[in-house]
């Protein structure tokens, strides 16, 4: 190996034992608000939580914010529950003001929105009226592409695809691929 | 930079507020996110920004006027969001871009979905509902629910079962194809023209219902609608019954 390559080497392996602590540790302090986090999730880069009510995230999850912080949000009565081995994406948004439960070994893609209320981030209207959750479930190994955005009330499948871009409402089935703007069945499952 | 921001204003993370020489007015109670991503508001040259009072802002959102852009009372507006009166405008402060305007003016109390879009002559009635990642370019009248890209009028607002029912979003194509029409239907309160009741079309949208939607309409449901908005009605009413027995199942 050359000595260029060697240095190459050794900054490689520097970063990843970098990047291996700082997760690990970044995981510890980003995430002490949550209620319950499981063994060896880590966070890269640093998320925004913002836990009023219950988030629990289960153990192996791993958060990227690199780019754009992830945001994970909970109103008063709120409850965010994120299974095992699960990976999401910078940007993306995930608020509860009711129930939002995402599976083991699901993935979501980058600027995603999973949010059971139609104004996340925003809490309740000052005087207005009271917009009611409707809750969200993601089964187990459900892959959530880039962009894509669950609308409050949608449930979708064990090992369900949703290609990019998609806007999903209502039900969709297990291990099927759906897509679209709202997203329809692709192939069935 | 805002000329005018009311009572109470909300913000959670740092907006970009660009105000090159426009008015940026706000109402009372205003609420913008900017978390994860933040938000801009931008107010180019002579042009007025107009924000209502309770008009709430998802994150992410883009809301640039280069002539006018009106957001009535209480609307609320979802993430990621962008609303302009010009079909493209460049960085900040870039004066080589030659503005196309046309005003854009959206009502009071609209639910804007998620990820909608707003361009050059959009205009909204007071009322309506936008569904999550819809393109309005065009007059949307007040009190309809629209969505897809070019929004189409699909059913009254807050009348769809499910908020963005893919059934619903696919009856004005299927109209256009089984009716031998231009273009797809507004389900509005344009009438049908009788004349189009022949046989042959009438087997066409009952067969295509049959087949695409797995609904089974009546003949005589089909007949006794006078305007679009009354048949997308009768179909809507079969499907959302069938979707509550689905649900009770």
């Amino acid at each position: 190996m050359s000595r260029q390559g060697r240095i190459a080497h050794w900054w490689a392996t520097l970063k990843a034992g970098h990047v291996w602590v700082t997760s690990r540790l970044g995981a510890r302090l980003w995430l002490r608000s949550c209620d319950r986090v499981g063994r060896n999730t880590r966070t890269f880069w640093r998320p925004n939580i913002d836990n009023r009510g219950r988030i629990v995230i289960g153990a192996s999850v791993r958060l990227n914010s690199n780019w754009a912080p992830l945001e994970i949000a909970t109103g008063p009565q709120g409850l965010i529950e994120i299974g095992d081995n699960v990976f999401i994406n910078y940007g993306s948004m995930i608020s509860a003001h009711g129930h939002v439960r995402i599976g083991s070994n699901v993935m979501i893609g980058n600027y995603c929105i999973v949010a059971d209320t139609e104004t996340p981030g925003l809490g309740d209207p000052p005087g207005g009226l009271r917009v009611e959750p409707r809750a969200i479930d993601i089964g187990d190994g459900a892959w959530l592409a880039a962009r894509v955005t669950v609308l409050p009330g949608a449930r979708i499948g064990a090992g369900a695809v949703i290609a990019a871009g998609s806007v999903v409402a209502g039900d969709i089935p297990a291990g099927a691929v759906a897509g679209g703007i709202p997203a329809r069945l692709l192939r069935a499952g | 930079m805002c000329h005018r921001v009311g009572q109470q204003p909300w913000l959670a993370g740092r907006p970009t507020i660009n105000t090159e020489g426009g008015q940026l007015r706000i109402g009372d109670r205003f609420r913008l996110a900017s978390r994860p991503v933040p938000s801009h508001l931008v107010a180019g040259p002579g042009a007025l920004l107009d924000i209502g009072d309770d008009v709430s802002i998802g994150a992410g959102a883009a809301i640039a006027a280069f002539e006018q852009v009106r957001i009535g009372n209480g609307t609320r507006l979802g993430p990621y969001v962008i609303i302009m009166d010009t079909n493209f405008h460049g960085a900040p402060g870039d004066q080589s871009v030659q503005h196309d305007t046309r005003p854009v003016t959206i009502g009071d109390g609209c639910r804007i979905g998620s990820r909608v879009t707003i361009t050059r002559g959009g205009s909204i009635g007071d009322g309506a509902e936008i569904l999550a990642g819809s393109v309005v370019s065009s007059a949307i009248p007040g009190g309809v629910c629209a969505g897809g890209a070019r929004a189409r009028i699909i059913g009254k607002a807050g009348d769809i079962a499910s908020r963005w029912d893919s059934a619903a979003a696919s009856l004005p194509d299927l109209l256009m194809k089984t009716l031998g029409l231009e273009s797809p239907p507004d389900l509005n309160d344009e009438p049908v023209p009788t004349e189009i009741w022949s046989e042959d079309r009438m087997r066409n949208l009952l067969g295509a219902l049959e087949e695409g939607l797995d609904v089974s309409v009546s003949d005589a449901a089909v007949r006794e609608a006078r305007t679009f908005a009354d048949l997308a009605v009768a179909i809507q009413s079969v499907l959302s019954a069938r979707q509550q027995n689905e649900r009770k199942l």
